[in-house]
């Protein structure tokens, strides 16, 4: 808890929890690159479980570029907002759900992506395929849930306070 | 108008619902859930017009749309909820109002996209660039979108608005 608040007390931090226009930013860019991550995983999962027509998956790896480009916005305005509240994340258990979550995710495309390339992916969808994407869209669903429910769940708002 | 709003949300159980510990939470939940809908398929497919993803038919992608409407359905339940259980909250916050603007644009411009360009974008070949005024469709409702959710944010992060609404 000690470094936590000292952490806190850095100007850095102190920067990004004070000043409006870089705490709403950062807060602004994460929900914009997550809503992009999350949709681009989204419409591939719809493909694989057969939600929409089987378009080719090949061109669709350019949207990949698009999302790993936001998946780096996700980490820098995250460790944005990390910076400026330290002990309001670190010490909720949501956080590390979401986090882990997260992680999981980005695996499952990291993947997908591989199979693409691959040329593993067919036309209609198999059986192995359906499932993951099934797991994609859920885990996803719980990425944005745990996301959500990390504004209401904290119970230490700033360790600074116990010192 | 805020008192009907009100009325309404007590009448459907509403209010009593986002008053629980976690109802509030739980909806803002499905209102990103579908948001994630909307920016996988309509975003993806103002993109896809903006030349992304080459090689993917156009009409092929556009069924990507009818999951965007479903999110937008979602979007629209979810937002009504927000706005019924504290409508003072809202109406008089300049960026629910901007964001409303903005949603309405999108709208308009998806008239637009439909009374003028669409069958010409769907026989596109795949390997083509849509129509210039296509791309113009695909730019604005992509700025659209993304304004909504900027303006979404800002709805509850400056909560009440009164000290930085210039135009109040």
């Amino acid at each position: 808890m000690q470094s936590l608040a000292i952490l806190e007390e850095t100007a850095l931090s102190i920067w990004l929890r004070e000043s409006g226009a870089a705490f709403f930013s950062s807060l602004t860019l994460h929900s914009l690159s997550m809503a992009l991550v999350v949709g681009i995983n989204f419409a591939i999962a719809f493909r694989l479980i057969g939600i929409v027509p089987t378009f080719d998956l090949k061109p669709f790896l350019k949207f990949y570029r698009l999302h790993w480009v936001a998946v780096i916005v996700i980490f820098l305005s995250g460790l944005a907002l990390l910076l400026a509240y330290p002990a309001k994340a670190l010490t909720n258990p949501v956080f590390y759900l979401k986090f882990s979550l997260l992680t999981i995710g980005l695996i499952i495309s990291a993947w997908l992506q591989n199979q693409i390339q691959t040329h593993k992916i067919p036309g209609i969808a198999q059986h192995k395929f359906f499932w993951i994407a099934v797991a994609s869209i859920l885990i996803w669903i719980g990425t944005i849930t745990a996301g959500r429910f990390l504004a209401y769940t904290n119970s230490i708002l700033l360790a600074s306070r116990f010192f | 108008m805020i008192e009907y709003l009100l009325i309404f949300s007590n009448a459907t159980g509403i209010y009593g619902f986002m008053n629980t510990p976690w109802g509030w939470p739980i909806i803002e939940s499905i209102h990103f859930f579908g948001l994630s809908l909307l920016i996988g398929t309509v975003g993806i497919f103002d993109l896809r017009l903006l030349g992304v993803g080459q090689g993917i038919q156009y009409s092929q992608m556009h069924k990507l749309v009818k999951v965007g409407v479903f999110g937008y359905s979602l979007n629209v339940m979810t937002g009504i909820m927000f706005l019924t259980t504290a409508p003072d909250q809202y109406i008089y916050n300049p960026a629910f109002q901007t964001k409303l603007f903005f949603m309405i644009i999108a709208g308009l411009n998806m008239i637009v996209f439909y009374l003028t360009t669409a069958h010409a974008v769907k026989t596109t070949p795949a390997d083509s660039y849509a129509t210039h005024p296509a791309k113009v469709i695909g730019a604005v409702s992509l700025l659209c979108w993304a304004m909504v959710i900027i303006c979404g944010r800002l709805i509850t992060y400056f909560r009440p608005p009164y000290h930085w609404c210039w135009f109040c």
